[in-house]
């Protein structure tokens, strides 16, 4: 009787044993950053040969998700403009475009995207744990995300500054200083970079306050409605998108100071350690706006591909001397982004300006902005 | 396998591999080397996991300066990140504690409700636990929180409902209250041994009721030896002032005892706790007769015993830092209760505020002479009381109602009244059924205050999630709170079950 009862533990415990050690023997040789489903990693692991480099290559999620078929992207869904839901419940947006673009580019078909929704405090979690691909959800590159967190930024797609929003009726108007705000309760989402650079902004202004973080921009937003807050921050941007969603009659919030209080370059970011990959997605960016750049557009993609007017069209899209095929993409990766997805200019004008954003800063370098890309050549 | 056919010697031994004993000892140093294996298998396999991602596992953020504000706490402003999760920590326990008091006083309530003759009380209290057991605690409280949201916005002036006195608004409760002031500690030693002259006194008429047959007034002579003492020690607490200079002694002591005397006492003191703990062990399984039979598990418990006593005492010689840590410990601990004590600042004992609105800029705040709750405190607050209320009712009612319908029919036929047959005879009988589910209650109330993040309520998981954010120290937040809440649901379900152990009959 007690003999029974020791081998069934023995048994338990074997088989406990066992299961650890397949789990421990499988991290020694296949990359941690590669996809969630088990299916993936067969293909993946032999081709990378010895693990003991694996720290420097890392994983090879470009092929990984070209198996898959899908891209998983994890994006917002509480900021118009940026990521958000239609009335179909499909993700539209600016950030959500560049899922998008990085799927046509990547597997020929933007469409082959599945999205995540993700909160501010969940994101990079879910980015170093592979279960996304990509991470395009308005999020800051900083020193410690890049550092710390693990995260591989991409080019900075907007350039943001975060800013504050209160009401007209408190006497606020877009001259007002945050010395302006002392011993109010301001709110944001938690989890982000604004919490810190509020904190700091305030105290620089000798002002006390009070900061309130929620998870979820939408309860922050209906506290301030009601009062419960005197003030939101987050990025410019942001303020601006919902400013045009939820604003009870115009003129009633104002966004201030003119000057942001921090900077903010929003970017899509993948896991650090897998350079092919985060070449990939970085090229997309750049092709996004360089094809703005040579005028290339949705609408005249196919006649540029026809007749380039010059070589770096002409290499772009996929012709002669093509530099796709030896970062690993599909000869007409590019071709298929601008014909799907649009440049970077039709990104932009689709989901921001129609918000009341502006340019500004997120104008090309010709135009006196910031965005910039590396000649494809 | 041949058997023996005639009966065994004592003597003759069964071989090795079916020997009982051998094998228990071997099962018992499997288990305990594959639980090691186990842990250090997945301890290297996340460091390498880590490091494949270019991550650090550090504990540096603790030090560091996190640079972000709290909604509220002792430290909003947090100078280090273990300061920050502190503050989650107290802002926990605080909702946890006035939780789990109001949640017992309205669960004991509605419980009774329950079985009330009333038609209209009994209905109403079903409905209560109806509707709240079987909806999700997450959007109750997200229900609280936005009602808070919904109460008046706070005026500089003219704010209600009752101005200077009481504050209802969506920036926060505010009522008048009691705070303690620098005598308050002085003063308290009074009320404690107020409670303990309460008890004695309490003891003593009970008895002189039970010789003499008349009512000998318990309760009556409890409250006023507890008067005495709390009103003679609000005069007198000065006098207390005394034990002042002996924490400041003990705190002296502990600053000046040589490190290397610490450490002998520390190590006798461990050896010596698990001598006592092996002969009270011992001493619990000896028969009437002296004799003690020893099965191999408890030589093994015994053997456990001794040999974490001895390491101790050498881990305490091998790292002066514990010693020298438990020192500074101690007397910081000190000083800080001579601070308390110091009857030279003797002063005010509790201080009267009532609520004010101030205005530095543009807006209103509550002034800190008044008692304010949040909005997310009372999101969370308000959430986890009715939603564990409604369970405590369900095993109040059950344990009352296991009470044997005997008991219920002497006690009438005694003639006492309703109230008393419930105060006297069912309720300290149905105590005993209550109490050991009520602490899974009281355990699942602390665990459900980590729902107040979805408020707003900076609790040690918001804390740490914020935390976490700015710094990357996932895993180590992590582990931080698995062991604080494994700690408080460890002393919560031990007071439960030492109380337990207290009231349960003893059985012959």
């Amino acid at each position: 009787m007690n003999l029974k009862k020791l081998f069934a533990v023995l048994a338990v415990f074997a088989l406990i044993l066992a299961a650890c050690d397949a789990g421990g023997g499988g991290d020694e040789t296949t990359p941690t950053t590669v996809a969630d489903d088990g299916g993936t990693d067969d293909t993946v692991a032999p081709d990378d040969g010895g693990g003991d480099t694996g720290a420097q290559t890392g994983g090879d999620l470009l092929s990984a998700v070209m198996d898959r078929g899908t891209l998983n992207c994890g994006v917002n869904e509480t900021l118009p403009g940026f990521g958000s839901k239609d009335e179909t419940g499909a993700f539209v947006g600016f950030d959500v475009d560049l899922c998008r673009a990085v799927a046509a580019a990547v597997l020929g078909d933007s469409e082959a995207v599945e999205y995540t929704a993700l909160t501010a405090a969940q994101r990079f979690e879910a980015l170093s744990s592979g279960s996304i691909d990509m991470l395009s959800r308005n999020t800051t590159w900083t020193q410690s995300r890049d550092g710390e967190l693990g995260v591989d930024f991409a080019p900075t797609t907007y350039y943001d500054g975060q800013q504050v929003m209160a009401n007209a009726a408190d006497g606020f108007d877009s001259g007002s200083g945050l010395s302006d705000l002392a011993g109010a309760v301001i709110c944001t989402n938690a989890g982000t970079t604004t919490e810190k650079n509020i904190t700091e902004a305030m105290q620089a202004a000798g002002a006390d306050f009070t900061l309130t973080t929620f998870e979820d921009f939408n309860i922050v937003l209906e506290n301030f409605k009601s009062g419960a807050c005197d003030a939101v921050t987050t990025d410019g941007s942001g303020l601006v998108s919902r400013k045009s969603t939820d604003e009870p009659a115009p003129g009633d919030w104002v966004i201030f100071p003119a000057v942001p209080i921090s900077k903010e370059p929003l970017g899509p970011g993948v896991a650090q350690g897998d350079a092919k990959w985060a070449d990939a997605v970085n090229w997309t960016m750049y092709a996004l706006i360089i094809a703005e750049e040579l005028g290339i557009t949705s609408a005249n993609v196919d006649d540029m591909q026809a007749n380039p007017p010059n070589g770096e069209v002409q290499r772009l899209l996929g012709g002669e001397e093509e530099k796709q095929t030896a970062m690993g993409l599909p000869v007409d990766a590019f071709y298929n982004v601008i014909k799907q997805v649009g440049n970077y200019g039709e990104i932009f004008d689709t989901h921001l300006t129609v918000l009341g954003l502006e340019r500004g800063l997120n104008a090309l370098w010709s135009d006196g902005g910031l965005l910039y890309a590396p000649p494809a050549r | 396998m041949t058997q023996s056919s005639g009966p065994k010697t004592a003597h003759e031994r069964p071989p090795l591999w079916r020997d009982a004993t051998v094998l228990k000892w071997a099962a018992q140093i499997a288990v305990l080397f594959g639980l090691i294996f186990v842990v250090v298998v997945a301890i290297r396999s996340a460091a390498a996991n880590l490091e494949a991602q270019g991550l650090t596992f550090s504990w540096r953020f603790l030090s560091d300066r996190p640079g972000i504000q709290l909604s509220e706490g002792f430290a909003t402003l947090p100078d280090s990140g273990l300061e920050a999760i502190l503050v989650g920590i107290v802002n926990m326990l605080r909702v946890t504690a006035s939780g789990v008091v109001a949640a017992t006083i309205l669960g004991i309530v509605i419980g009774i409700a329950r079985l009330s003759s009333n038609w209209l009380v009994n209905k109403s209290s079903t409905v209560y636990v109806e509707t709240i057991r079987n909806v999700p605690l997450l959007l109750q409280i997200v229900f609280w929180a936005a009602v808070f949201v919904s109460f008046p916005s706070l005026e500089p002036e003219g704010s209600g409902p009752i101005e200077g006195w009481l504050y209802v608004t969506n920036k926060g409760l505010s009522i008048p209250w009691f705070f303690p002031r620098e005598s308050f500690w002085q003063w308290f030693v009074f009320v404690v041994a107020g409670a303990i002259a309460a008890r004695y006194a309490f003891r003593w008429r009970i008895k002189v009721l039970e010789q003499t047959g008349h009512d000998a007034h318990a309760v009556g002579y409890a409250l006023g030896a507890f008067l005495v003492f709390a009103v003679v020690g609000w005069f007198a607490h000065p006098l207390v002032g005394a034990l002042g200079w002996v924490f400041g002694g003990l705190a002296w002591l502990f600053g000046s005892i040589p490190v290397l005397l610490m450490q002998i006492i520390l190590a006798v003191l461990a050896v010596a706790l698990a001598i006592w703990w092996i002969r009270r062990f011992l001493d619990s399984l000896r028969s009437p007769a002296g004799l003690a039979r020893l099965t191999d598990d408890d030589i093994f418990r015994i053997g456990l015993a001794g040999a974490m006593g001895l390491v101790a005492a050498v881990v305490f010689f091998l790292v002066p830092g514990i010693t020298e840590g438990i020192n500074l410990g101690l007397e910081r601990l000190f000083e800080f209760w001579d601070t308390k004590f110091n009857f030279l600042e003797a002063g005010t004992v509790l201080e009267f505020g009532r609520p004010t609105v101030e205005t530095p800029g543009r807006f209103a705040g509550f002034g800190l002479t008044g008692m304010t709750m949040s909005g997310p405190f009372f999101g969370v607050w308000v959430g986890v009381t009715l939603y564990t209320a409604a369970f405590i009712a369900e095993i109040v009612r059950g344990g009352i109602l296991a009470v044997a319908k005997g008991q219920t029919e002497a006690g009438l036929a005694l003639g006492l009244k309703r109230g008393q047959l419930l105060r006297m005879i069912v309720l300290p009988q149905a105590f005993r059924i209550i109490l050991p589910p009520m602490g899974n209650q009281y355990l699942n109330l602390a665990k459900n205050t980590s729902l107040g993040i979805a408020v707003g309520y900076a609790e040690v998981v918001a804390v740490g999630q914020t935390l976490f954010n700015q710094t990357g120290a996932t895993i180590q937040v992590i582990l931080i709170w698995m062991g604080f809440y494994l700690l408080v649901s460890l002393i919560l379900s031990s007071i439960v079950n030492w109380y337990n152990r207290r009231v349960a009959l003893v059985e012959r």
